[in-house]
């Protein structure tokens, strides 16, 4: 990264190469559903050329809700043909921080805490009950039933509904996917030792990912011991810091990314690629420095790269059937911040019988975008709309995705849809294909 | 007055809500600024409505307030068009999202066609003015068919800003500029009442309101909604890449490769500058170390399109080419269009700004203006990046400079405005697509007369008395000093390399197609020989007159289109005997208002016309004739010649007629095919197994050429030579279309482009029919008749003063500024 003033000086010719074209209008998520300007790459770069001219408190406050309204998809940089930097419009964010409407007292301090695993882990258990009083109460569609309440309680009811939340048990999942592709393998298969990859690596935990979604995330370290691979975990693993980041707080996030690179710099695992799920924290631990830059691994491509060896190819041509049409859901961080995209669909394409479909507008946002859709419920619930039309209109029975805030999003929006189709993540459909027959000998694919 | 103002902004948040209405600083500063950077000031607020009635009261308000109106779509206009005047209203349409008569979801649109009953008129869909012109054809992808203009900025750009700049893109070439995908529009006028422009049939005589509206830059009215036409995905595409180290070979084969009847649907260029700009952006793996690059589509069947790239690829290695290489797959293929279509985005990596120009030029002055362009570009010590659409003479020079150095932004409008007038010099336009906006009026008065020059502001006032839409855009000032006016031509005048013709009203348009038929081009409206018995059937067309009065020829074979579609300017007169010119010589343009195409198929009602320029197209190599006999008192026939209009191509190329006997039980099938030896047959092959009660009486392949003897000869049915009378049937296409229109008559020919059945008897009243089937009378007793009357919903009063307009257009008017400039044809 270029020292602060290097930058600062950079800025101007930086935003000259905007000429203006308006292709990343359309990529936009906030200006596909606000039709307004201000609320577009464009705009806000126009706004950010003013504000390098002027930047007195009275503009800033004047232009502070264009910046606050981005979601950080960084879907206008993959868009862009001059090859403007997304770190433009951060910048911008940077200027007029905390100058625009400020989200209530119980939400900004919610979100403050949304890296502490204790909070996470709370919230997991409190959601889980919550739901099932609710579905209690008022059924199967308990969700629809209560869109539109009152703004205090609509909140909370949008915030139980897109809490991300798997099957909490295998026997869940094996069942789930049992029912959508016709199987029966419940109790009669199990995930197989096969082990001929010999690869170590640091596995991230990520704070949604471990306080959210465990059983996920212990199924990705199963089936990367499966394979063969040495898993190393962190005893004293913080969040990365994007949230803190995000929420404008840099002593923390950068008091997080101290700890951290001092663990995954510790000799034992030094040397070893840092695995983690969640494309926000794959994209915020890659910008930590060079070495976390090469060394930093996002779940998918890792997978993808195993796939790609010798002996992992073996293991992925052997794969169960899932006769299922399935529309894989890009994470904006991995899409459009980590350029992952082919990587996913390699892998999904090694399962016999699965049919693949590419939703209309992919390159948008869900809506999720961390703890966006927590100050933006309105705008969010209108992307999750917009998205879960589109992914259904594929005709896919089953979305995929990558990133525990998009599973919560999606979810939510497809339960409040007239045809509410699961969202699971692709670490579980990858570990019931990857399951076989008890009995058959251990090791063999 | 600032009372009046907080009073009319209050009214406006009242109409449109908090979201819709933004008065607030970042939103004024953010809407002064289009794709153009240009600005005039800032806005007094940002209206964002979501319906038609919202638009309505807009006006209304408007009109109260005394406050301009500027519309905008996506703002990726490059001649700032939608720039807002200082303390105007813009009017943003990108939440029009919706198909009339529909809510909610854009996945809902209404597609006017049922996808399983074979209609026999072209799919449509009812768009509004927000939709992207990208989503319309997703929404149609799923019936295989797409919106067929694509600007370079389709992926951002609305409906209604397409509609506005009359908008082309690379596949113009072949399928036509927006005008001809639009069948109607609705539309707001001055005093905010809702209006259409006609019944949007595919033929439709009168004034045509949706020529007027198209392309005049939101200066008319507010177009809220169109129903537009959809275009059949092709069955097989070759995409090349081809390297020239010559610029000047370059450009010298494109001209080649048209004048070779070679159909291409795409030909664009970009030269070394733009090559490396875009490679920079893609990595695409362009090589940089040439001159021009040059991409070159071709769609159709399978064996055709193999067989026109084979011909191509020989003509460019004749003419220097260095590599070719052809698209790989999909992928590879659409990811080359990205690379093209970002190619302007990708200039702000060369230069901080740039003038982006859109001279159009006759095809055949194409390699002169390229070559005229790097003598300017030394001259004025420039940096010049061009990316042309090549096979539409359609040139996109962008002229680099500092803004921040005023003699080098001096310089570049310098150059930029000397390549305008080499265009204009060489009988091309200043604008073929991007429209006037702000960036060209002072060129728009060296290009247009000076009669044609006031018709386009006397226009202006008879849709816009209070100069309430986009004022200052578009227009000349009536004061400039205009060119003298182009003489009306005497003689018919072929351009061979330009593909176009000229010709005086009195020529017989048999005589046309004879002569362009020996070079192996044709004006594609039908009507292929000379009248031998003075008839109005196959065979006899009337004159260039008739057919700029009337659209279509007669009952026709083969046509690809009618006379709007064709027509590129026009020499009229009107009622005080004032002879005007409009348009140019050119396949694109839209500088001024599409006066030439409004008034084709008027009749003379409005002016007579005297003179036109016609482009030509391409004949078809062979053409296909079947004759079949069967039973027309069964049930079942009507529903196999269904299913065999359903299987058809409806390609520009194949253009597929029906000749229908139900007294004789006689049916003909006549279609056009590029290679007669593997295409036809097959086509052959399938209508006998959709026809299996059909009995086959004749079989014939003919090459293009003898199609005129078998037309004239006794090959077909004597009616269809021989009729005095002949009644049009057109449908807006919609689901109710019964596949026959409600008539009696036992004699019937349909034709695919433009869509309709003929019948050889004159209805006792002309005008709609049971359903939406709409009879006009052609021709009675051996004359053509009068334009039928407009469409319920057409203001009667603006045609009042729209007529009005042409019949005072006097001399005495303008004396004064006219130029002395030589005139040349």
């Amino acid at each position: 990264m270029t020292s602060s003033s290097e930058w600062q000086s950079s800025l101007p010719e930086l935003l000259r190469r905007c000429v203006g074209c308006g292709l990343c209008l359309p990529h936009c998520a906030t200006w596909a559903v606000t039709g307004n300007e201000v609320h577009s790459p464009r705009g806000r770069l126009m706004l950010l050329g003013d504000l390098l001219d002027d930047p007195s408190s009275a503009t800033r406050a004047a232009y502070a809700d264009a910046f606050d309204g981005c979601l950080g998809c960084r879907a206008c940089e993959s868009a862009c043909p001059g090859g403007v930097p997304f770190e433009l419009l951060e910048h911008g964010q940077n200027l007029t921080a905390g100058m625009g409407v400020q989200p209530s007292r119980w939400v900004s301090t919610l979100i403050r805490h949304l890296d502490s695993l204790l909070v996470l882990n709370f919230l997991r258990r409190v959601g889980k009950v919550s739901r099932q009083i609710l579905k209690a109460i008022w059924g199967q569609h308990w969700r629809r039933r209560l869109n539109g309440a009152g703004w205090k309680l609509g909140t909370l009811v949008r915030l139980l509904g897109s809490l991300p939340a798997g099957p909490s048990s295998d026997q869940e999942l094996v069942e789930q996917l049992d029912q959508l592709s016709g199987a029966k393998s419940k109790g009669e298969f199990v995930l197989p030792q096969l082990q001929p990859i010999q690869q170590d690596c640091v596995f991230f935990e990520g704070c949604a990912n471990e306080g959210l979604l465990p059983e996920t995330s212990r199924r990705f370290r199963e089936l990367l011991k499966a394979m063969g691979c040495t898993v190393h975990t962190l005893a004293s693993q913080q969040c990365c810091g994007a949230i803190a980041d995000h929420n404008n707080q840099p002593g923390k996030a950068s008091r997080q990314k101290r700890i951290n690179l001092k663990v995954l710099t510790e000799e034992s695992c030094s040397d070893f690629p840092v695995v983690t799920e969640a494309a926000g924290c794959s994209a915020h631990l890659g910008q930590y420095n060079q070495d976390m830059q090469n060394r930093t691994q996002n779940a998918v491509v890792f997978l993808h790269e195993l796939m790609n060896t010798e002996s992992g190819n073996k293991l992925f041509s052997n794969l169960r059937p899932i006769p299922l049409k399935v529309v894989y859901h890009d994470p904006c961080h991995a899409q459009h911040g980590q350029g992952i995209y082919e990587q996913p669909r390699q892998l999904l394409k090694k399962i016999p019988g699965l049919k693949l479909v590419d939703p209309y507008e992919s390159q948008i946002c869900c809506g999720s975008a961390g703890v966006w859709s927590l100050t933006h419920g309105e705008l969010s619930q209108e992307l999750g709309s917009r998205k879960s039309k589109n992914l259904l209109h594929t005709g896919a029975s089953l979305v995929v995705t990558a990133n525990p805030g998009c599973q919560g999003q999606i979810s939510d929006a497809l339960n409040l849809s007239s045809r509410p189709i699961p969202v699971i993540s692709l670490t579980d459909l990858l570990w019931y294909a990857f399951l076989q027959k008890k009995g058959l000998p251990e090791g063999s694919p | 007055m600032a009372s009046d103002l907080s009073r009319f902004l209050s009214d406006l948040e009242g109409l449109l809500g908090k979201k819709g209405l933004l008065t607030d600083s970042a939103a004024r500063r953010v809407y002064s600024q289009d794709s153009s950077h240009l600005v005039l000031g800032q806005p007094v607020a940002v209206a964002l409505p979501q319906t038609a009635e919202q638009i309505s009261n807009i006006i209304t308000l408007c009109n109260r307030a005394n406050v301009p109106i500027v519309c905008r779509g996506s703002g990726t206009g490059l001649s700032g068009g939608a720039v807002p005047s200082e303390g105007a209203l813009v009017l943003g349409l990108s939440r029009m999202t919706q198909a009339e008569g529909t809510v909610n979801q854009k996945s809902d649109l209404q597609l006017n066609f049922d996808p399983i009953l074979p209609s026999p008129t072209d799919p449509t869909m009812n768009v509004e003015a927000g939709v992207l012109n990208e989503e319309i054809t997703h929404l149609a992808s799923s019936q295989g068919l797409h919106f067929a203009p694509d600007p370079s900025s389709q992926a951002a750009a609305t409906l209604g800003g397409n509609i506005a700049e009359n908008a082309g893109g690379p596949h113009c070439l072949r399928f036509g500029v927006t005008l001809q995908h639009l069948r109607n529009l609705n539309w707001i006028d001055h005093q905010g009442n809702k209006q259409i422009t006609g019944r949007g049939l595919p033929v439709e005589r009168g004034l045509d309101l949706t020529s007027l509206l198209c392309g005049s830059e939101g200066t008319l009215g507010v177009v809220t909604s169109a129903q537009v036409k959809l275009t059949p995905n092709p069955e097989f595409t070759i995409t090349l890449l081809v390297f020239f180290p010559d610029l000047n070979d370059a450009t010298e084969s494109v001209v080649a490769l048209l004048g070779a009847g070679l159909q291409p649907v795409a030909v664009e260029m970009v030269d070394q500058t733009m090559l490396l700009a875009v490679e920079e952006a893609f990595q695409f793996g362009f090589r940089t170390d040439v001159e021009g690059a040059m991409i070159a589509e071709f769609t159709g069947r399978e064996f055709e399109v193999k067989n026109d790239v084979a011909k191509a690829v020989h003509l460019f290695e004749g003419k220097g080419a260095n590599e070719i290489r052809q698209a790989e797959d999909e992928k590879d293929r659409l990811e080359l269009w990205k690379c093209r279509k970002k190619a302007f985005g990708a200039v702000g990596r060369l230069a901080p700004r740039y003038v982006t120009m859109d001279v159009v030029v006759p095809l055949g002055c194409l390699p002169d203006l390229v070559r005229q362009i790097q003598v300017i570009k030394k001259r004025h010590g420039v940096q010049v990046a061009t990316a042309f659409h090549a096979g539409d003479g359609n040139l996109h020079p962008g002229v680099h400079y500092d803004d921040r150095k005023p003699d080098q932004t001096e310089a570049a409008h310098r150059a930029a405005d000397e390549i305008i007038q080499t265009a204009l010099e060489m009988d091309g336009s200043c604008t073929g697509e991007h429209g006037v906006g702000i960036e060209k009026t002072h060129a728009i008065s060296w290009q247009l007369s000076v009669p044609a020059a006031h018709l386009n502001l006397k226009i202006k006032k008879c849709f816009d008395p209070n100069a309430r839409f986009n004022p200052g855009k578009m227009l000349p000032s009536k004061d400039a000093k205009f060119p003298n006016r182009k003489p009306v031509p005497r003689e018919v005048v072929f351009r061979w390399k330009s593909l176009s013709v000229t010709a005086p009203a009195n020529t017989l348009l048999a005589e046309i197609q004879d002569e362009a038929l020996s070079h192996g081009l044709c004006l594609a409206v039908g009507a292929h020989a000379k009248a031998r018995d003075n008839t109005l059937g196959f065979g006899s067309a009337g004159t260039v007159g008739d057919l700029l009065k009337h659209l279509v020829p007669g009952p026709s074979v083969l046509a690809r289109g009618h006379a709007r579609d064709y027509l590129l300017e026009l020499w009229a007169q009107n009622s005080q005997n004032v002879v005007f010119h409009t348009g140019a010589p050119v396949f694109k343009n839209v500088a001024g208002y599409g006066l030439s195409q409004a008034l084709c198929g008027s009749g003379n009602n409005f002016a007579e016309p005297l003179a036109a320029t016609f482009q030509l197209k391409p004949v078809a190599e062979s053409v296909l004739i079947m004759e079949f006999q069967f039973n027309a008192t069964s049930d079942n026939w009507s529903q196999s010649l269904q299913n065999l209009v359903q299987e058809l191509p409806r390609d520009d190329v194949a253009s597929p007629s029906i000749i229908l006997d139900l007294t004789l039980g006689q049916v003909f099938l006549i279609v056009a095919g590029r290679q007669h030896v593997l295409g036809l047959p097959a086509l052959a092959a399938r209508t006998k197994k959709i026809l299996p009660e059909f009995n086959l009486m004749d079989e014939q392949i003919l090459k293009y050429p003898q199609l005129r003897d078998f037309l004239v000869s006794s090959g077909l049915p004597s009616w269809t030579r021989s009729s005095n009378q002949w009644t049009l049937w057109s449908h807006p296409g919609n689901k109710t279309a019964s596949f026959l229109p409600p008539t009696n008559s036992p004699r019937l020919i349909w034709q695919a482009i433009p869509a309709g059945w003929w019948t050889c008897e004159t209805p006792s009243q002309p005008g709609p029919q049971s359903g939406d089937w709409f009879a006009d009378s052609f021709f009675s007793d051996g004359d053509f008749t009068s334009p039928p009357p407009p469409a319920p919903g057409v203001s009667q009063p603006l045609l009042a003063r729209l007529k009005n307009a042409f019949d005072s257009l006097n001399q005495q008017d303008f004396a004064t500024n006219e130029g002395t400039k030589e005139d040349t044809l």
